[in-house]
């Protein structure tokens, strides 16, 4: 590369600099009890430019299925986003989805033999082995690059240029994603505490041998 | 009212009372113990329903879930239109034992329900359910829900693909089959109805009854349905309460007292035949007292008819018997009363004798004045001479009869018979203030009686009697005078001598005088009288002169 075209790139980069400056969103999310809530999955829709295009070639993200388990419990990725659902037990699977966003059914599989498959559509696509009726995982599908997942502590933090969002903050115990307007500057280092009320998670419990099968 | 009559009523109405308490004790023990043990069903009817109900939610949420888990299911709810889906249920519910099925959305809206018997389902009709069910946090949705007019219980299960997409569940219709089931359970009759307006939803109870019941005051807990008293209860349903609907137990108490009314009546059969025994009985009983009793009345209407020689034989050793025995020695008592009396009259004068009867021995000594009248038969011995004693005895009984007649009629009495001659009595013993004067009205009277008797002993050929009759007036002892045995009633004293004297005068030629009286006795006169003075005398036993009187 001459030396022209890095003084070209250069300057093109401070042009773009606004852009490219980022703030910091940091969540702390707890439920009602103030328990931190693991798991939510806090993302920031621009509402004054378009996001960003999605990364060309699509990205290729694993669910694993590990000791009759989804791993892991939630995935967020950006539309355009494949799957792949390698099997590591010895027993097979069959993973299925009936959500709106993606539709799919891997039949019966081992291995990693099973195909990707791509998230062409925002959404939440509930992943399910319609043998095992505990196993489910949860893959957040995105129109936006600026997300993030919260950790065990609770905290989420998001980098995104300054401006105008639209925060949803979704959780599979939610009754419905919340949703808040914000607005990003340079200096917003602010920590925002968001108090959550989950739903009862009517989920089957892992049949463990002389347990009755019920709910947690 | 007659004895019989009494002793009847008694039997009777003791009899009829006895029965009537019994019957009464009965009635009342039997319905309280009826009562005690509809409301003891009663108690256990509101477990048994929650748990029947709980039992039925239990299977078809067991049913729903493994349908929930089906995976040909979830896809079938997921990828088909709603006919499709609604087809499906159609033959999912062949194998369910329900009314009906449904798959409702999170939100509570329908998204599928097919009823057995082919009838839509409204639009909306299970959101109360799934939002009770979430907000109760529950592991399913229950309750009752109105498809048209009939009620169902209906249980949801969540449709798991993996998470929460939609609730599926089954209905079991509240009608007739489960209250039949119910009251299987329950040994009660079972009513489920729509509180407003009222109807009958499903009933073990006749349709009659059941619309009968349905509309009777809300709380009316003993109502009478087609003439027969019931018992209710309210069985508190939760979700029947929610849905505006209820659900009653009942018993007839009439029935559970069927065999208490079997044994009444038998017990009533049993009483009438005591009735009519305890009737015959006193029927019986009355007669053997009243025969009697009869029997002695008439005995005593015969001896106040003065029969007194009838005798009364009852035969009996009772206190009947004991007063017949009475009845017979009054009999006899009386009897010999009246002889004695009949005696008494013929023996002594009807004065004395009842004076005597009346006063016992009263009669003992009393100086009181009299007039004593001595009348000596005359020239009897010339007429008795040829006469056989019989005859003898009537001719003296004859004369003695007339002569006591005008004795008594005067007012005297006759005080004895010496032999012939007569002693005759005034103002004793009954006080007379004109003693004297009847003495010699009898005097003149006896004299009368004889010429009487003269013209009839010569008209029988016989020669005429005479007499002689003495009469002094003087104070003299009158009472009874005898031994203990035997007493006379009778006067003593001078007096009575010289009357007997004054009549021995009579014999005397110079004086020509029948009836000779003392000075005292004239003087005792209130009435006039012819007399004849015949002068001072010294009669045989006295010192001092007395003046005597000849009736002319």
């Amino acid at each position: 590369m001459s030396p022209r075209r890095l003084l070209a790139l250069f300057l093109a980069g401070l042009l773009a600099l606004p852009a490219l400056r980022a703030a910091e969103h940091t969540l702390t999310l707890a439920d009602s009890r103030g328990r931190p809530v693991a798991d939510a999955v806090v993302s920031l829709h621009p509402l004054d430019q378009p996001a960003p295009p999605a990364a060309q070639p699509a990205p290729e993200i694993t669910i694993a299925q590990r000791d009759s388990e989804f791993v892991p419990l939630v995935t967020a990725v950006r539309v355009g986003t494949a799957v792949r659902f390698p099997n590591e037990d010895k027993i097979q699977h069959q993973v299925y989805s009936l959500s709106a966003a993606k539709r799919f059914e891997v039949p019966l599989h081992s291995g990693a033999t099973a195909p990707a498959i791509a998230l062409d559509q925002p959404g939440v696509v509930a992943v399910g082995c319609n043998i095992h009726d505990w196993m489910r995982s949860f893959v957040v599908v995105l129109d936006t690059p600026w997300f993030a997942i919260s950790g065990r502590d609770g905290v989420a933090r998001v980098s995104a240029p300054p401006g105008r969002y639209r925060r949803e903050i979704w959780h599979f115990r939610l009754a419905a994603p919340l949703v808040t307007e914000i607005t990003l500057t340079d200096d917003d280092a602010a920590t925002e505490a968001v108090s959550l009320t989950l739903r009862r998670d009517r989920h089957p419990a892992r049949r463990e041998p002389g347990a009755d099968a019920t709910y947690p | 009212m007659r004895f019989r009559l009494r002793v009847l009523l008694l039997f009777v109405s003791l009899v009829a009372a006895a029965l009537g308490v019994m019957l009464f004790v009965v009635n009342r023990s039997a319905e309280r113990e009826a009562v005690a043990e509809i409301e003891r069903r009663f108690a256990g009817a509101t477990d048994t329903f929650g748990q029947l109900v709980a039992r039925q939610n239990d299977q078809a949420a067991a049913f729903a879930s493994l349908l929930a888990a089906d995976y040909a299911f979830k896809r079938a709810f997921a990828d088909t239109d709603a006919i499709t889906l609604e087809s499906n249920l159609r033959s999912l519910l062949l194998r369910a034992d329900a009314h009906a099925i449904a798959v409702v959305m999170p939100d509570g809206a329908t998204r599928a329900a097919v009823r057995r018997d082919g009838r839509r389902v409204s639009e909306g009709l299970f959101s109360p359910l799934v939002a009770r069910a979430d907000e109760l946090e529950a592991d399913r949705a229950e309750g009752c829900v109105w498809l048209d007019d009939e009620l169902h219980e209906f249980v949801l299960v969540p449709l798991l693909a993996p998470e929460l997409v939609a609730w599926v569940g089954l209905g079991r219709r509240i009608d007739t089959d489960l209250a039949a089931d119910l009251s299987q359970r329950s040994g009660l009759e079972v009513v489920f109805g729509r509180v407003n307006p009222p109807r009958v939803l499903g009933s073990t109870l006749a349709p009659a009854l059941a619309e009968a019941f349905a509309a009777r005051p809300r709380d009316d807990t003993t109502p009478s349905l087609g003439g027969e008293r019931f018992l209710v209860a309210a069985i508190d349903l939760p979700d029947l309460a929610r849905a505006g609907a209820s659900a009653h137990v009942l018993a007839s108490l009439d029935a559970r007292l069927a065999p208490t009314r079997r044994l009444q009546a038998r017990l009533l059969l049993a009483g009438g035949l005591l009735l009519a025994g305890a009737l015959g009985a006193a029927v019986l009983f009355a007669r053997s007292l009243s025969r009697p009793v009869q029997a002695l009345a008439a005995h005593t209407r015969r001896i106040a008819a003065g029969d007194y020689a009838a005798r009364l034989d009852l035969r009996r050793r009772d206190e009947l018997g004991e007063l017949a025995s009475a009845f017979n020695a009054m009999s006899a008592g009386l009897a010999e009363r009246d002889r004695v009396r009949d005696l008494l009259d013929k023996n002594v004068s009807p004065e004395v004798a009842a004076r005597l009867l009346r006063d016992g021995h009263a009669l003992g000594g009393e100086e009181r004045e009299v007039t004593v009248l001595f009348c000596d038969l005359r020239g009897f011995t010339t007429l008795s001479e040829g006469l056989a004693p019989p005859e003898l005895v009537t001719l003296l009984n004859r004369y003695l009869d007339r002569m006591s007649a005008a004795v008594e009629e005067a007012g005297g009495i006759i005080d004895k018979y010496i032999g012939d001659e007569i002693m005759a009595l005034f103002g004793a013993p009954v006080a007379a203030a004109d003693s004297a004067d009847r003495a010699v009205r009898a005097a003149l009277a006896m004299r009368a009686a004889l010429a009487g008797l003269n013209r009839e002993l010569a008209a029988e050929g016989r020669p005429p009697l005479g007499f002689g009759v003495g009469i002094n007036t003087a104070r003299v002892v009158a009472g009874n005078i005898g031994s203990h045995r035997r007493l006379n009633y009778s006067v003593i004293g001078d007096g009575v001598n010289l009357a007997a004297r004054l009549q021995t005068l009579t014999r005397r030629e110079d004086y020509a005088a029948d009836v000779i009286l003392s000075e005292s006795t004239r003087a005792a006169l209130v009435s006039e009288f012819p007399l004849r003075d015949l002068g001072e005398v010294v009669v045989k036993g006295k010192t001092r002169a007395v003046r005597i009187h000849a009736l002319g």
